[in-house]
Order: C-alpha cells, then sequence, then structure tokens
C-alpha cells in the first residue's frame, strides 16, 4: 500500500470518527439501533466527503489534530481575553476616542486550521475583526490602531494568541 | 452552596447586562457598519456569553447543564462566524472604514494616512 | 431568587431585541442592517437558553444548540443575495 492511499484511508478514518462523535452528541442514546444506524451513516458521509473534510495537500497528522489539554488551556484564556478586550471596548463606546482603520499582517502559523482559528479568535475577541485570509495574509479592521507598520500591527493584535495557538498546532 | 452558585450568576447577568447596555448604545452612536459591528459585538457576543454562564450556573439537573456546555463551545465558532461574513460583505462591496476627526482620535503616532 | 433573576434577563433581552429592530429599520445601508442582524440572533439564542433554564427542560435547549450552530446560514444567504443584485450593475446604496 503505498503513502496516498494509506493517507486517504487514515483520512476516511478520522472523518468517520468526527461524524460520529457528533451523531451521539445530537442523538444522546447508546441503544443498539441507534448506533448502527449512526455508524452505517458515517461511514457514508465520510466516503463521500473525507475529501473536503481534510485537504489531500495537508502535510501530517499533526497540522490537524489538536493537543487536547492545550486546546482547552486556549479556549479558557480566550474567553479571559473576551471579557479584557470587552472592557477596553465599553470604556470607548463611552468615551467616543476611537481610532478605527484597517491593518495587514502574516501571521506565522503553517497549517490551514491554526490560521482559521487564529482568524476565528481575532473576531471573537471586541475590537478586531477579521475581514480577509489568503494563505499567511490577513486583513483585520482594528478599532483602536497605534500604528500601520505591519509587523507592530500583527504582534499588538495577534501576538499573544499567536503564541498560544503554536502550541495546541504545529 | 446555592447562596453561592447565585450570587456568582448576579455578577454575571450584571456585566451581562453592563455589556449589553454598552453594545446597544455603541450600535446607535457610531457612523459606519464596521464600528457598530465592533460595538454591536459587545452585545452580541460577550453579553450573550455572560448570560450562558450564569445560566450553565442556575442550572438544576445535568442534562441541561450539558446541553448549555455544549451551546458555549459552538458559540465560540458560530458567533465569529457571523460577524465575519457581515465584514467581509461590507468589505467586498468597498465601503471603506469611517476615520474620526483628529482630535477624538486615540494614540495614533504614524504620519501617512495609507499604510 | 433564581426564577427572578433569569425572567429579569429574558425581558433584558427582549428590550435589547427591540433597539435592534429599530436599528435595523433605521439603518442607511444593507451593512447596517445586516449588522442589526446578527446581534439580533445572538439575543434570540441568550433568550432560548435563558427559556429552557428556567423551564428546566432540555427540549429547549435542544432548539437553542441546532439555531445555534445552523443560524449564520441566514447571513450567508442574505449577504450572497445582495452581492448578487450590486453586482448585476446597480449601484451600492
Amino acid at each position: 500500500m503505498d503513502t496516498s492511499r494509506l493517507w486517504s484511508l487514515i483520512r476516511f478514518i478520522i472523518t468517520a470518527i468526527a461524524l460520529l462523535a457528533v451523531w451521539l452528541l445530537f442523538s444522546g442514546s447508546l441503544e443498539p439501533f441507534s448506533l448502527i444506524i449512526g455508524i452505517v451513516g458515517a461511514l457514508v458521509i465520510a466516503s463521500l466527503t473525507y475529501n473536503e473534510f481534510i485537504a489531500q495537500h495537508d502535510a501530517s497528522l499533526r497540522s490537524f489534530l489538536p493537543r487536547p489539554f492545550a486546546l482547552a488551556a486556549f479556549s479558557f484564556i480566550l474567553v479571559l481575553y473576551l471579557y479584557q478586550s470587552s472592557w477596553f471596548m465599553l470604556l470607548a463606546v463611552l468615551s467616543g476616542r476611537v481610532n478605527p482603520r484597517i491593518v495587514h499582517f502574516r501571521t506565522r502559523l503553517r497549517s490551514d486550521l491554526a490560521r482559521m482559528v487564529l482568524s476565528n479568535s481575532i473576531t471573537f475577541t471586541p475590537g478586531t475583526i477579521t475581514l480577509d485570509l489568503n494563505d499567511d495574509h490577513l486583513t483585520v479592521h482594528w478599532f483602536f490602531c497605534t500604528t500601520s507598520h505591519a509587523r507592530a500591527a500583527g504582534d499588538a493584535v495577534k501576538g499573544r494568541m499567536e503564541k498560544h495557538l503554536r502550541k495546541v498546532w504545529l | 452552596m446555592t447562596l453561592a452558585r447565585e450570587l456568582l450568576a448576579l455578577l454575571f447577568f450584571a456585566s451581562a447586562v453592563i455589556f449589553g447596555i454598552g453594545g446597544i448604545i455603541g450600535l446607535f452612536r457610531f457612523p459606519d457598519p464596521y464600528s457598530r459591528l465592533q460595538a454591536g459585538s459587545l452585545c452580541g457576543t460577550t453579553a450573550i456569553f455572560s448570560i450562558f454562564i450564569g445560566a450553565l450556573l442556575l442550572s438544576t439537573s445535568l442534562a441541561v447543564a450539558a446541553r448549555v456546555v455544549v451551546i458555549m463551545i459552538f458559540f465560540l465558532v458560530s458567533a465569529p462566524t457571523g460577524s465575519h461574513i457581515v465584514a467581509r460583505f461590507a468589505w467586498n462591496s468597498g465601503l471603506q472604514p469611517w476615520k474620526p476627526p483628529l482630535s477624538r482620535r486615540s494614540g495614533y503616532t504614524d504620519r501617512q494616512d495609507e499604510p | 431568587m433564581r426564577l427572578l433573576m433569569l425572567d429579569a434577563m429574558q425581558w433584558f433581552c427582549i428590550a435589547c431585541a427591540l433597539f435592534c429592530v429599530l436599528r435595523m429599520l433605521l439603518g442607511p445601508t444593507s451593512a447596517d442592517r445586516l449588522v442589526a442582524l446578527t446581534v439580533l440572533s445572538s439575543l434570540v439564542l441568550g433568550f432560548l437558553v435563558l427559556r429552557g433554564v428556567r423551564e428546566n427542560r432540555a427540549l429547549y435547549l435542544d432548539v437553542a444548540l441546532v439555531y445555534d450552530i445552523f443560524g449564520f446560514l441566514g447571513f450567508l444567504a442574505i449577504a450572497r443575495f445582495l452581492k448578487d443584485k450590486f453586482s448585476d450593475g446597480d449601484s451600492p446604496e
């Protein structure tokens, strides 16, 4: 069995496991009938969609399987960042001293999933919204702009999140 | 135990009220869609997340609490997706962000206007 | 105390939703209306969760979960529709 066949099999199995987990979450029962329907459905849907779920060009398992403890820690830290930037946002709304501007910068994360999670986290915290994501180039609407220099703006907007995300994915 | 949980829930509900009112004020105060989206996410994300935490603290049965936790986890993904769709729509239709007058800007040091 | 807090937060969600509807009616451009719609949909989600916790019924929270996951499809459809309309030759408002 050559490498690409093996890689397809691995992607198929991971897609089926993810679909089965969602099925168990929604059905919430472990009766044999519902379990068999879930397994058959997961296998059929995974055979149709595993190419879209995990792209062929992803380098290895490490690029999309997160480290679970680091991921849990990251979501907790994200909630803390949410409250911190909400507080600054509230003061800005009440005082009216803002400086909205569009900045461009690049990210150092390598896998597609990690970049998607980074732009999602940037949008989740009030004060920054990702407008566009091309490969590693992010366009961000920043509400408290202090500089338009790409590297400095990138450090201020995403530096802390990227540092944590590099522990979760490659 | 019950009293402590209710006091914590009261704290989170109070913060939800504060952030929600701030978001509504920002929704009416700023003049362009990007700024309104930033201020609206204060009401649409932070206040709702505080409401979820408070509801989680006040839920009495395990089935309800587990569902609230699942809703919170999916909310981490779904809330930015909605904002991003709207912001991308505004960006693709060629809308330029509003710039406040110089006296009201906060801490901007560069000279040139364009990056 | 518990039921009082949950009821009060439901009324707060309804009050915020009314202001969002006002913004949606006032909004000069279609992007403003979409912004109000995103906030409105989050408020509806919070209301559903509060209602489910107050009545202590897991079935209501299942409805909220599905609304949470598939809620953004509506914005996607509206944004796509408006983009197609603008690119047909009409200038944006």
